[in-house]
């Protein structure tokens, strides 16, 4: 009897998730024609050249990133919109970065008020900024080591601007990124936007030269290719639906632009989580619906931002390790919201879909492992149902993965060269296999580390280089 | 008439940059076509052209790089003409602090650039 | 061989529903995929294909318009070489992807190039038949189709459909709305603002962004008066009168404008500040003066703002009380205020009057 009803959970769970995946494909299919119908005859170059377009500052937390920090500002402030700052703040890096910066750009430090709205920690050097007008848009501020979170924060006490982008420091902008962007901020006359999230692509193995994105290739690591299929995934199928339904519940922490107003009132990320990030939306989210003010996440899906993924499966596990510990202390931290009908769609769809899809999808595959495992010892096994239940998995997990890289070929294609379109198969046809394992075994390690392992160590991401020449 | 006058025109507008060329070519000049900054600066130490026409926003290096690189780094004073869009008024004025000779504003009447071509040959 | 069959037959028939239904849809996904697969490789074929035609029709289409565009002379309506390529053009626009990469070629000239040149274009829009696709499309039912007709029509400057356009300014997508609007303004100049009269829908802050830079091409002396639009019931249609205001300095405008303080939308209030301030209209700011702590904390952040440019001596004893603020934004404008004051001791100041000099661009060796 216990066993019947074991099996009718897993068998719930599993065909619930698929349903739900190929809802929130054919949602995002329809959200996309759309997108691209709208965004067809679209002029960007008006907004970019003008002078009353809103002013945006860009918030880079940087940490010992003397290799590429030089190469990366300068990427950054080569962006072609007018009214825009870059904010570098060099999170107490142990290394030359500062002096680095200040030579390559002539800064010399200034005299600064901060508007300490959000507690920070202390600043080390100071502020600084260039004494070459080619570089005005530069703002280096260097303070004490406080993690991501607070070198966000002092970003956003800093920047004078209306809105501000927080992203990754190594990650390469295109240029239009900061115009599709703000777009939302400015069309939408019936709702407040507290902000906008953009897709990641991975730019390993791609060439990179003088901060633009010059040849898409795909690169030669399974690891890898098996990130590049999952983030497309995640970005042209969930997300966009995510979008549509006004349920988006993280935007990626290597870019996204935020309402500065409304981030400073909820108080700016929170330090004390790994899952900054997410974190801020959610909490941003449920302050609009406790204010009672009709607001909206935007999402972008044109890809405008590259950004190097880990290509270790150390550095790979390590990542995902945290994810998993940011969704559950987000998660815990906003439990008043699930299920919740005040919250609306964020506390009746989202909240619900992250935590069953998302929180739990580990923790109860590594439950039917083990549940698989007892009965081969205990010869219950029937093999020909087991192989049709693995079979099935199999097949749709594949056949989704194929629709993925189908829409990515009718919507962006930026995989362009011959051969790539095998390759890509054929990632769809092992990841299943090869990457999948690492990932649950990520996910079941952050579970463990979160409740049992209370020291557990930042997972550091060993940077490579960005220019590959 | 002395040896034929050798024109630099870097400008990622491949049509602009065809029909500049017929212009040009029919009346005399040699005509050196860049797509990017960078390939500018190879032409202009390469074939050191009597005149270099640049567009102000291109992709890899801008044109206020080309100009900086003829002005500081080659130390020649070629004469340049620049050419902007709308909106960007205060990158002519960069242009004209790095050293640009003149500049024209998109959408431009290519017979005046020859007329002003002409004049700063002179 | 049919034993095999038969066991699996009966294997199926046998099993439970769960079971046949896994079986089934395992071989529905396996046969999905496996044709997921072929269009997959044919979609990236075609793909690959199509670029390269694109290409290569994209090179052709660019020499035939230099073409068009040098062998024409001032004595003939048109040349015979001209002839051959116009009827060339025109065979090739019955087809669509070729007719979308003409029009693409001649406005990459056409956005750059002016004069007779641009004229020529135009002629050549004409002649080619492309005109009577573009009106076409205002007729199509497909809402996208019928916004990038009338954004082409504004591209070659096509003011005899204007009719056909004005009739969609209605429309209920908001795409389709913003095109004709743009339309009017590229065409018609500040005259093609009139819409803005009879406007019900929000003009959003991307909407008038784009409407100003294409006023911004023109230097038209025949500047529209801003009253009727600063009295408008449209919030969006005064927040909007006010840009106009400012970057063409209506200083006529300022009596409605102070009117405007008292508007109860907040963003106005805000942008009327900020404008009165950049027209230089000092009257306004003893009357803001006046009731300055009932007003919105916002006000009074964008008036001391304000202040930064249009403070005068006699304002030092007004402003010494708001030095220490508790408002970050009006302790750092009145402070900076009182930094170009000069001002050590509030008893004795003085004004300090050179302007302060740009920071000098000499050293600008390496642009970005």
């Amino acid at each position: 009897m216990i066993n019947n009803i074991i099996e009718f959970l897993f068998f719930a769970f599993s065909l619930s998730a698929i349903l739900s995946y190929i809802i929130l494909a054919l949602i995002s299919a329809v959200e996309t024609i759309d997108y691209m119908k709208k965004n067809s005859f679209v002029n960007y170059k008006e907004i970019l050249s003008s002078s009353i377009s809103p002013s945006i500052s860009i918030i880079a937390p940087a940490y010992n990133e003397t290799l590429n920090i030089v190469e990366n500002v300068r990427s950054l402030l080569s962006n072609h919109y007018v009214n825009y700052d870059v904010i570098i703040v060099n999170d107490g890096s142990k290394d030359d970065s500062l002096e680095k910066l200040i030579k390559a750009y002539d800064l010399v430090k200034v005299d600064y008020l901060i508007n300490s709205q959000i507690p920070t920690k202390p600043l080390r050097e100071g502020v600084f900024k260039s004494t070459n007008p080619a570089f005005e848009k530069l703002i280096v501020v260097d303070k004490e080591n406080g993690g991501k979170a607070d070198a966000l924060n002092t970003g956003l006490n800093i920047s004078p601007n209306k809105y501000v982008a927080c992203i990754d420091v190594d990650c390469l902008l295109l240029e239009e990124a900061l115009q599709k962007m703000i777009k939302p901020f400015l069309e939408t006359t019936d709702s407040k936007v507290i902000a906008a999230g953009g897709v990641i692509r991975i730019a390993n193995s791609c060439v990179i030269k003088d901060g633009k994105l010059l040849d898409v290739n795909l690169p030669k690591s399974l690891i890898v290719r098996g990130q590049i299929l999952e983030y497309l995934r995640a970005f042209l199928l969930g997300r966009m639906a995510w979008s549509k339904l006004n349920g988006l519940l993280v935007i990626s922490g290597a870019f996204g632009i935020f309402d500065k107003k409304t981030a400073i009132e909820v108080g700016g990320y929170d330090t004390k989580t790994v899952g900054e990030d997410m974190e801020i939306i959610v909490r941003m989210r449920r302050h609009m619906e406790e204010q009672k003010v009709k607001y909206k996440v935007a999402y972008i899906p044109d890809p405008l931002c590259w950004t190097e993924a880990p290509d270790s499966y150390k550095i790979f596990i390590s990542q995902r390790n945290r994810w998993t510990r940011g969704t559950i202390e987000t998660l815990r931290k906003h439990r008043k919201i699930g299920f919740n009908r005040d919250y609306h769609t964020l506390g009746l769809i989202s909240y619900p879909y992250w935590l069953i899809y998302e929180r739990l999808a580990p923790v109860i595959e590594v439950t039917g492992l083990i549940y698989f495992l007892y009965l081969l010892l205990n010869h219950f096994i029937r093999w020909d149902y087991a192989i049709v239940f693995i079979l099935l998995s199999y097949l749709f997990t594949v056949a989704f993965s194929v629709i993925t890289i189908i829409t990515e070929e009718l919507t962006y294609h930026q995989y362009k060269k011959k051969g790539i379109g095998f390759q890509l198969l054929m990632t769809a046809f092992l990841e299943p296999i090869i990457n999948h394992p690492f990932i649950l075994y990520a996910a079941a390690k952050g579970n463990y580390d979160y409740y049992f392992n209370k020291k557990i160590k930042w997972g550091e991401m060993t940077r490579k280089g960005m220019s590959n020449d | 008439m002395s040896e034929v006058k050798k024109v630099l025109l870097a400008e990622d507008n491949s049509v602009l940059s065809l029909l500049l060329k017929f212009k040009l070519e029919k009346e005399g000049y040699q005509l050196f076509i860049a797509v990017n900054g960078k390939e500018a600066i190879e032409i202009v130490e390469a074939h050191s052209p009597d005149i270099i026409l640049t567009d102000i926003m291109m992709p890899f290096v801008s044109g206020l790089e080309v100009i900086s690189h003829v002005r500081y780094k080659l130390e020649i004073q070629t004469p340049i003409i620049v050419f902007s869009s709308a909106g960007q008024e205060e990158m002519v004025i960069k242009a004209f602090n790095l050293g640009a000779t003149d500049f024209m504003s998109k959408p431009f009447s290519p017979n005046e650039l020859s007329i002003r071509i002409k004049r700063l040959m002179r | 061989m049919a034993n095999i069959y038969q066991y699996c037959i009966d294997y199926f028939n046998d099993a439970p529903i769960i079971i046949q239904l896994s079986w089934v849809l395992s071989a529905l996904f396996a046969v999905t995929l496996i044709s997921l697969i072929f269009y997959l490789k044919f979609l990236r074929s075609t793909l690959r294909t199509k670029e390269r035609i694109q290409n290569v029709y994209l090179k052709k289409y660019e020499s035939d318009l230099i073409e068009y565009l040098y062998s024409g002379n001032e004595d003939e309506e048109m040349t015979k070489e001209q002839g051959i390529i116009v009827n060339y053009l025109h065979k090739c626009a019955q087809n669509r992807l070729k007719r979308k990469l003409i029009i693409t070629t001649l406005l990459k000239l056409r956005n750059e190039v002016s004069g007779e040149t641009a004229d020529a274009i135009k002629r050549l829009y004409y002649q080619t038949g492309l005109i009577d696709y573009g009106t076409l499309k205002l007729r199509s039912k497909k809402w996208e189709i019928v916004a990038r007709g009338i954004k082409e029509l504004a591209q070659f400057d096509v003011t005899e459909v204007h009719y056909n356009v004005i009739a969609q300014i209605n429309h209920p997508k908001k795409e389709v709305r913003r095109e004709v609007q743009m339309y009017l303004v590229k065409l018609f100049h500040f005259k093609g603002l009139d819409f803005l009269d009879l406007l019900k829908s929000q003009l959003s802050e991307w909407d008038q962004i784009q409407l100003l830079e294409i006023l911004q091409n023109f230097d038209d002396q025949n500047l529209p008066s801003t009253t009727k639009w600063l009295r408008s019931k449209n919030t969006s249609v005064v927040l909007f009168a006010l840009k106009i205001a400012k970057i063409y300095n209506q200083y006529d405008a300022k009596d409605e404008i102070i009117k405007l303080l008292e508007h109860p939308d907040l963003n106005v209030r805000i942008d009327a500040i900020a404008v009165l301030g950049d027209l230089g209209v000092f009257e306004m700011v003893d009357l803001l003066k006046n009731n300055l702590n009932e007003k919105d904390i916002d006000e009074q952040i964008a008036f001391f703002k304000m202040m930064e440019n249009m403070y005068t001596p006699s304002d030092v004893d007004f402003l010494f009380e708001y030095m220490n603020h508790e408002n970050f934004d009006i302790k750092v404008s009145v402070n900076k205020i009182f930094k170009e004051m000069n001002i050590q001791d509030a008893s004795k100041f003085q004004i300090n009057t050179a302007p302060e000099s740009p920071p000098s661009s000499t050293n600008l060796i390496q642009a970005s």
